[in-house]
């Protein structure tokens, strides 16, 4: 069974497609308010205004942490990430001797993060989240006694007051403008990236600072350098107008399949859960399919997170390092002017590919928590009208994740080679966390 | 042979213009008559809109403006020629709670203008029962109202047929409050029968549309269907053209006849033709910036194909000119107009916050922009005096006061809607013309009207739909700048050619068909 969007429909009743049993009788398993919060932060990052994959990719280590946070203060096999992770401080102890219910502290710290990252979502979301809010607020505290509650819930919040506090230090709480910049001088040479498109907010590059945050994992953004890419070159012979011919030959000679792959992972941001909810579906999916119970869940939506956020800021100090134009500004120049790609060409430089650096780290994460050779289908463009696809493993996901930029037109084969490797090297600062005592 | 009917007229002044004249407006709204606030929550977000018809035969446009959960309100226009805006509240039996928009339409063809009331519940056709009365014939006509959320709403009379075809378009399902993201509600075909209308069917897939259109992109002599769908609410969607031929199911444009995905926040159509290729453009509101688009190429077979030119009309309007805000701008209903006539097509635009998106203005103004003569528009709407910051939604412009100048009613969410008398100073010429035909289709939904101003050809589509959930049926207003007559002819909606007649500057015309 695949996570899929008619397993979690909150009426009244929430409905669990993988177990047949009814919601009564499950709906305060913790694990399952993880992955109703989780379903619903999917669509809110499609739909919040400022949520590009950058943006997207901090929340989901946010609400990560904050979900194992607040597991692991009541579960003494669980290790916290405070002293691990950049500038987390010990959560708040629970009060000794006293009885919580981890459903409803759990619900309450991922109401409350969420809440908190998402405020700026527009009335739809709101309502939504007041909506789940309440009503499974409500489930999982059925049956509960009113003092444990009540308690529970304080600490839920107290879990993510703690969090929040934490997560407004990092560089990326505020973001204006959707992340353009309002005022910035573009460097004019020949590499450098130059506008895409004529949407007039886009006329500057996206988050030019992002890389500038601080990480979680590893120690900076600049820690996992990567080669420059091919130098520019206009030359036939060189080594650039190889990459771009490449580009421009594969746009030329589309297969079906290719095509496929491309518009599979797309992922635009506004117009999909982005490409760190993509790999965070996949996550969620693969935790549904082993029934896990919620340590492993948030040990595992944490770790990704983290993986996820840290790939992104390491890309983009590379991003803004290198400053390359994109494939559509050279090939039109040099080669062909009406040429257009599959893909929308996002508003910031080419190298390296944001989603190769992402699917790279994602990709060892997820091996390292759930092997090497974990085939599954991916199924995360189904609301799109999609076909699943199939992976004999995650690594083999990122492959298909980076060269889907190739065949959509939006990235040279430098960008995502070298942002794979980028990925796997952010992945190892992740993977070296310890989340088990 | 045409038939013109010389109303009456008002002339205005021949000033020669080399730049564009600045358009003045006046807020009248405090000594209008008009009270009325759209009202409502989250279901209340999108509309409400305004209809503005002539229901008493005086020649003088009425309105009926929505209320949200507020009841709608009729207003008899009692201005003067010339004078101030004056309206009055009378009973009309349009007074319906939950109504988000309104399109008038004579439906049944009886020369009375009847009225479509698009709800967040059931839709309600209301008959025309003449002195601005009117009553509920959904059972009469066999409609079937429904029970959605409706947001959009074209009609157009299919080739010989008696009754016209309405399209409703639909947004989220109200029931879906955790996950409404991809519950568009279907949007339905209604198609004339005998006498009435056939069981609806639904034009799938539907992508929670704010706006759609009847008309003839290619003048192929069958209105297709245009829809503007909001993607915030749909998954796997895109904007739409629907084909609708006599007798045969609705079928999507697709890729291989030209048609190019495009996804934006939809909410309002307007058309025109600005680039005088005989083919109407279309003008799409969204959120941040608005497309303009014409067609890439009118050689050979057309596809529907477009450039989108905003940015190089000067028309994107993506955020407020005024006001100090920085942050993207929300657009609604758009409409072209000449409103200073010097016989360009200007634009107006509505604009305001969807509710607390703290990422969009607050304060957002509408927009005027007004065409200079090198075809891109200039923005006038602090100038013009209409830079309303109030949420607003939808518009309508009409010469309320018969003076030869546009005025202007816009629907606001949450305070009180607002109208501005034109007027202009240096204003160009003009004519006003209003077309009929023997019936059905007596307004003659479908025609497309083109007016010779020296060398340059204006057409201009009758169509009804588009804006945002605001419709209109009456006079088509031409600006002629310095000519002081025009030459007038009428493609009817059977394609029918009229001849060239002259039509003197100043003059309201009826058109008939023989």
């Amino acid at each position: 069974m695949v996570f899929c969007r008619r397993d979690f429909i909150f009426g009244g009743i929430l409905v669990l497609a993988m177990s047949g049993r009814p919601l009564g009788a499950i709906a305060a398993e913790p694990a399952r308010v993880v992955q109703a919060w989780y379903r619903l932060v999917l669509e809110l990052v499609r739909h919040t205004p400022t949520y590009t994959p950058p943006v997207a990719s901090r929340s989901f280590a946010y609400v990560g942490v904050t979900a194992f946070e607040a597991v692991a203060s009541g579960n003494p096999k669980l290790k916290s990430l405070a002293g691990q992770v950049q500038g987390l401080k010990p959560v708040p102890l629970r009060e000794a001797g006293q009885e919580f219910h981890e459903a409803v502290v759990l619900h309450a710290a991922l109401a409350s993060i969420i809440r908190h990252l998402f405020a700026n979502t527009g009335p739809t979301g709101q309502r939504a989240m007041n909506a789940m809010g309440s009503k499974l607020g409500a489930k999982v505290a059925d049956g509960v006694a009113s003092d444990v509650a009540a308690r529970s819930e304080a600490y839920g919040r107290t879990v993510a007051a703690h969090i929040q506090a934490w997560a407004a230090e990092d560089g990326g709480a505020v973001i204006e403008n959707m992340g353009f910049p309002l005022q910035m001088d573009l460097p004019k040479g020949s590499q450098d990236w130059a506008p895409t498109n004529l949407v007039r907010q886009q006329q500057l590059p996206l988050l030019p600072d992002w890389g500038k945050n601080r990480t979680f994992a590893m120690p900076n953004g600049a820690s996992c350098k990567i080669p420059p890419p091919p130098t520019y070159s206009e030359y036939q012979a060189s080594a650039f107008y190889a990459e771009a011919l490449e580009v421009y030959e594969a746009r030329k000679n589309i297969t079906e399949d290719e095509t496929a792959i491309a518009r599979f992972w797309a992922d635009d941001a506004m117009l999909s859960k982005t490409p760190p909810g993509h790999w965070i579906h996949i996550a969620m999916n693969a935790l549904q399919k082993e029934q896990a119970d919620v340590a492993r869940s948030v040990e595992v939506l944490a770790r990704l997170g983290i993986g996820l956020a840290d790939a992104f800021i390491g890309c983009w100090e590379a991003k803004y390092q290198y400053n390359l134009l994109r494939p559509v500004s050279y090939i039109r120049r040099v080669m062909d002017p009406k040429w257009e790609p599959i893909l929308l060409t996002p508003p910031f430089p080419e190298y390296p590919s944001g989603h190769s650096t992402q699917s790279g780290a994602a990709a060892e994460v997820l091996t390292q928590l759930f092997g090497e050779d974990y085939a599954f289908v991916d199924n995360a463009q189904d609301d799109e009208g999609l076909p699943p696809r199939s992976f004999a493993s995650f690594r083999a996901a990122a492959q298909e994740a980076g060269i889907s930029r190739l065949y959509g037109g939006i990235h040279f084969r430098a960008a995502i080679v070298n942002g794979l490797e980028q990925g796997r090297c952010i992945a190892a600062f992740t993977n070296a966390l310890r989340t088990r005592r | 042979m045409l038939r013109f009917f010389l109303l009456l007229a008002f002339f205005i002044p021949l000033v020669a213009q080399a730049a564009p004249v600045t358009p003045r407006f006046v807020e009248e709204t405090a000594v209008s008559g008009i009270n009325s606030t759209f009202t409502g929550d989250w279901e209340y977000m999108v509309g409400g809109g305004v209809a503005v018809f002539d229901c008493d035969g005086d020649g003088f446009e009425d309105m009926l403006l929505a209320g949200g959960t507020s009841r709608a309100t009729f207003y008899r226009n009692d201005s003067k020629p010339g004078g101030e805006l004056k309206f009055a509240a009378v009973q009309s039996g349009l007074e319906l709670d939950k109504v988000a928009g309104a399109y008038p339409l004579d439906i049944d063809s009886d020369t009375i203008t009847d009225i479509v009331l698009l709800r967040v519940g059931e839709n309600v056709v209301m008959r025309g029962l003449g002195g601005c009365r009117f009553e509920r014939a959904n059972e009469a006509w066999g409609f079937a109202g429904g029970n959605a959320w409706s947001t959009a709403f074209a009609a157009m009379w299919e080739k010989g047929a008696s009754w016209p075809s309405l399209a409703v378009g639909n947004y989220i399902d109200l029931t879906q409050e955790e996950f409404p993201w991809g519950s568009c509600t279907e949007n339905w075909l209604h198609r004339g029968a005998q006498k009435g209308f056939a069981a609806p069917v639904a034009l799938k897939p539907s992508y929670c549309a704010l706006s759609m259109l009847f008309t003839d992109w290619n003048r192929s002599g069958s209105p297709s269907l245009r829809v503007s769908n909001d993607r915030e609410y749909y998954k796997g969607g895109q904007e739409q053209l629907w084909h609708l031929e006599v007798g045969k199911e609705p079928r999507l444009y697709t890729e291989a006849e030209g048609w190019k995905r495009l996804r934006i926040w939809g909410m309002g159509i307007a058309s025109a033709d600005l680039n005088a290729d005989g083919y109407p453009d279309y003008f799409l509101t969204s959120m941040a910036d608005n497309k303009l688009q014409i067609l890439k190429s009118v050689e050979g077979e057309l596809k529907p194909d477009y450039a989108d030119v905003a940015w190089a009309k000067g028309v994107t309007a993506q955020r407020p000119y005024v006001g100090g805000e920085i942050k993207p701008s929300t657009a609604w209903h758009a409409q072209f107009e000449d409103v200073n006539n010097d016989g360009l097509t200007d634009l107006f635009v509505a604009k305001g916050n969807v509710t607390a998106m703290p990422d969009f203005a607050m304060k957002d103004p509408n927009n005027l922009l007004v065409q200079a003569t090198d075809g891109k528009f200039v923005e006038m709407g602090e100038q013009a005096r209409v830079a309303s910051f109030e949420t607003s939604r939808g518009a309508g412009l009409a010469d309320f006061n018969h003076d030869g100048l546009l005025d202007l009613v816009v629907v606001n969410r949450g305070s009180k809607a607002q109208i501005w008398r034109n007027v202009t100073a240096g204003a160009g010429n003009w004519i006003a013309l209003r077309l009929t035909q023997p019936a059905p289709n007596v307004d003659a939904i479908g025609a497309r009207v083109e007016v010779k101003n020296g060398e340059v050809v204006t057409q201009r589509e009758i169509t009804s739909g588009g804006g945002h959930v605001s419709g209109q049926l009456g006079w088509v207003h031409f600006g002629l700048g310095k000519t002081e007559a025009a030459q007038v002819r009428v493609i009817w909606p059977d394609g029918a050619v009229g001849e060239w007649e002259t039509v003197k500057a100043g003059a309201r015309v009826m058109v008939g068909r023989p």
